[in-house]
């Protein structure tokens, strides 16, 4: 019996051997994945283009404007000489905030006045058009406080009236508040679910195609032995992809790892059975490549990158939504590998995840089994 | 048979064989609806309903009528109460809350003598985005809570610089508009591609294809009649699409005749794509892997998910060889610009131009392979 496993996994390895294309998708390409998803998926607002229409020209105008390059966040691309340079601007999207001090601006701040100034935001992509004008009104009423710090210091008060209350605010496991340190650990989720399960379920559909598959099935060897014959070689090829990846994630990116490394190489070993039986389910049910190559798209790929909360958070998801996004492990490996990652939490917190990708796992197996045993009946 | 009648032939038996592959027409239905759907009602960076931990050691007047600043805000919901500090730590640990209020025990008594009082505030910065966020909001709060304590009384502790945010585009800065656009345009990108691919490497698989060399049938025709039907049936799914835009809310301020003559070609270079794809593989399964792992960094590295102006500069270099990326700027101007050819013809221009080297590459490869 255990011959029979070794000699599909043989066939199946000299298989690949020869390909040399599927080699290199396999190898190659999850650190290619790596390095562009991990320094391009980021939303960290910096060097935003900000354009200044400073119609007073005052040391006030000017020392409102320089603080907005002194924070980081924002690079002084253009100054505004004409009103409709601010639509032109805008819409060419070369300035991303456009910050308007009007004529009488140091005036009104000399005479113990409200001065007023306008901001305007690109918002058409609302997620970092949330934090540009968040960090703007940031930076405006810190130069308010100074301005008024100045003024009762001058007339000899005492400023506690000024901020009656202070928030004190800390941030928990990522304190630099670096979006890169979240993306790789989740990205190690998604490449594994896109790389192996793909492998798989060609590897079985062209088989089918050919119609070598019945060969197969007419010898002594069960569907159950196929299975786990096919699915070795490509445990082992995740396997092989997911130590790469987490070695060149931690290096490349310079991202911190906090908990168990060894707790975190069994959730992975967990984690590719269960994407590779998702590859071996989704050949079960189609004889055609092309038809393969989209359902494991649409069931694996485009899941676990969207409904995982690898980049858009669960908790802002319909109640509907987010029971949906438990149908995919992905969510689940993502939540071990930040915990682990991250948190540097181990198995008292993480227990309910482990054991939905344990039951999931079987599941998939189980499910792929039968599948296969009725095909041959 | 004439020129034109040659041509014709093969387009109508290009598209029985497309209109006959059922499964993928409504795969391709289901990317332009259901898939898009879902994603936007359920997928944003919006923050609200943070799920939030309240430890309030003060349990004054004045307290309670912070926290319930907090949940009326709509951008916290406090989920839990805690009591000890532990509880807090475990509860962040867990994953249960992104947010602890901590009010400590003196907080009403410092308000009232007139003292600077202290809160704190707890963040999950997992997610930096979200984290620095909610981190505004509950400045905000705090401080509209404050100004209103103090009151009108003392008009001269009001801050003397007045702040009037505006937002251009899309002023209630709701993700989803930006969401159904995007899903619309890298559902062309995939649907362009692999159609394409698989329709040629099919024939040269089975090995119809030399026999179609051997008619009068030129490469270039065979290239046009390949890509009319997936065209034609791109083109009809942006109606399902649009559709889903209206329900959606999202503004339509420009031309939508533009919308579509935009789409066309864009969907003419991503089936450039899927051709060039065709002509490297020899099999159907090495095609679809190189189209496979092609379309992954273009579909969400092309201005769909995060803006290509916060990616790397050498990044936004490659970003503008996809016409993905030309052609998500060009569908956000028409619709939420309102801006028309003359902001966005170097971005049509960039498309047809991208399109139409793949093709002239693709046609070389083909005679060289044929010849």
């Amino acid at each position: 019996m255990k011959s029979l496993i070794g000699a599909v996994v043989w066939k199946e390895v000299r298989e690949i051997r020869r390909d040399p294309i599927t080699i290199w998708v396999a190898i190659a390409l999850p650190l290619v994945m790596l390095y562009l998803f991990g320094s391009a998926l980021s939303l960290d607002v910096k060097e935003v283009g900000l354009a200044v229409y400073d119609l007073d020209q005052s040391p006030q105008s000017r020392d409102l404007i320089d603080a907005f390059p002194h924070s980081g966040y924002f690079r002084r691309a253009h100054d505004i000489q004409r009103e409709q340079e601010i639509r032109e601007l805008l819409d060419r999207g070369r300035a991303r905030l456009v910050l308007v001090i009007p004529h009488d601006f140091s005036e009104q701040l000399a005479g113990g006045r409200t001065a007023m100034v306008q901001t305007l935001v690109d918002g058409s992509f609302s997620a970092t058009a949330m934090v540009v004008a968040g960090y703007a009104a940031a930076i405006i009423h810190n130069f308010a406080l100074e301005q008024a710090q100045r003024a009762l210091a001058a007339a000899g008060h005492d400023d506690a009236h000024l901020m009656p209350i202070e928030v004190n605010s800390r941030i928990w496991f990522n304190a630099p508040l670096k979006s890169v340190n979240y993306i790789v650990p989740g990205l190690f989720g998604v490449i594994l679910m896109a790389f192996p399960p793909l492998l798989t379920t060609l590897a079985v559909v062209r088989e089918k195609e050919a119609g070598s598959v019945q060969q197969i099935f007419v010898s002594p060897v069960r569907p159950w032995q196929f299975i786990t014959g096919k699915m070795l070689p490509y445990a082992a090829i995740a396997f092989l992809e997911m130590v790469m990846i987490l070695a060149a994630g931690l290096w490349w990116f310079n991202v911190p790892f906090r908990g168990s490394l060894l707790l975190f190489l069994g959730a992975t070993t967990l984690y590719v059975f269960c994407t590779v039986g998702l590859g071996l389910l989704v050949s079960a049910t189609t004889r055609s490549q092309l038809v393969a190559m989209l359902l494991a798209l649409i069931l694996t790929l485009m899941p676990s990158f969207l409904f995982s909360g690898f980049l858009f958070p669960i908790f802002t998801m319909p109640d509907m939504m987010q029971m949906y996004t438990y149908l995919f492990p992905a969510r689940y490996f993502v939540e071990i590998s930040r915990g682990i990652a991250m948190k540097g939490v181990g198995l008292e917190v993480l227990w309910p995840q482990f054991l939905l990708l344990i039951v999931y796992t079987a599941a998939v197996f189980s499910l792929t089994t039968l599948l296969f045993r009725k095909k041959v009946a | 048979m004439g020129n034109r009648g040659r041509m014709a032939a093969l387009v109508r038996k290009e598209m029985t064989q497309f209109l006959r592959a059922r499964f993928l027409l409504s795969l391709i239905l289901y990317l332009y609806t259901a898939e898009v759907i879902m994603c936007v009602y359920s997928l944003s960076f919006d923050v609200r309903h943070l799920p939030t931990v309240l430890a309030d050691f003060d349990r004054s007047a004045a307290s309670r009528l912070l926290a319930e600043r907090f949940q009326s805000s709509g951008y916290f919901r406090i989920e839990h109460l805690a009591d000890r500090e532990e509880q807090i730590a475990s509860l962040l640990n867990q994953g249960e809350v992104l947010a602890a209020i901590t009010i400590p025990p003196e907080f009403s008594k410092q308000l009232a003598r007139g003292e600077r009082a202290s809160l704190q505030l707890l963040l999950d910065g997992s997610n930096a985005n979200t984290a620095s966020v909610a981190q505004g909001y509950a400045q905000r709060i705090v401080q509209n809570f404050a100004l209103d304590r103090v009151g009108a009384s003392r008009a001269d502790l009001m801050p003397p610089v007045e702040h009037r945010p505006r937002i251009w585009y899309n002023s209630e800065l709701k993700y989803s508009y930006f969401m159904v656009l995007s899903m619309i345009a890298q559902a062309g990108m995939l649907v362009g591609v692999i159609t394409a691919a698989a329709g040629i490497v099919r024939e040269k698989e089975s090995g119809t294809i030399e026999q179609m060399m051997v008619t009068p049938i030129a490469p270039a025709e065979f290239i046009m009649a390949k890509m009319l039907p997936p065209l034609v049936v791109g083109l009809l799914a942006l109606i399902p699409g649009l559709v889903v835009a209206a329900v959606v809310g999202v503004p339509l301020r420009g031309n939508v005749a533009w919308f579509f003559v935009f789409s066309a070609v864009f969907l003419a270079s991503s089936m450039a794509i899927g051709i060039l794809v065709a002509t490297i593989s020899e099999t159907l399964q090495q095609a679809l892997l190189i189209a496979f792992f092609a379309l992954f960094p273009i579909m969400f590295l092309s201005g769909t998910v995060v803006p290509v102006e916060s990616m790397p500069l050498g990044m936004q270099y490659l970003a503008e060889l996809s016409p993905l990326r030309h052609y998500m700027e060009a569908i956000l101007g028409i619709f939420l610009k309102g801006v028309g050819f003359e902001i966005l013809w170097p971005r049509l221009a960039a498309v047809a131009v991208i399109g139409a080297a793949l093709l002239g590459w693709s046609l070389l490869r083909f005679r060289r392979h044929m010849g």
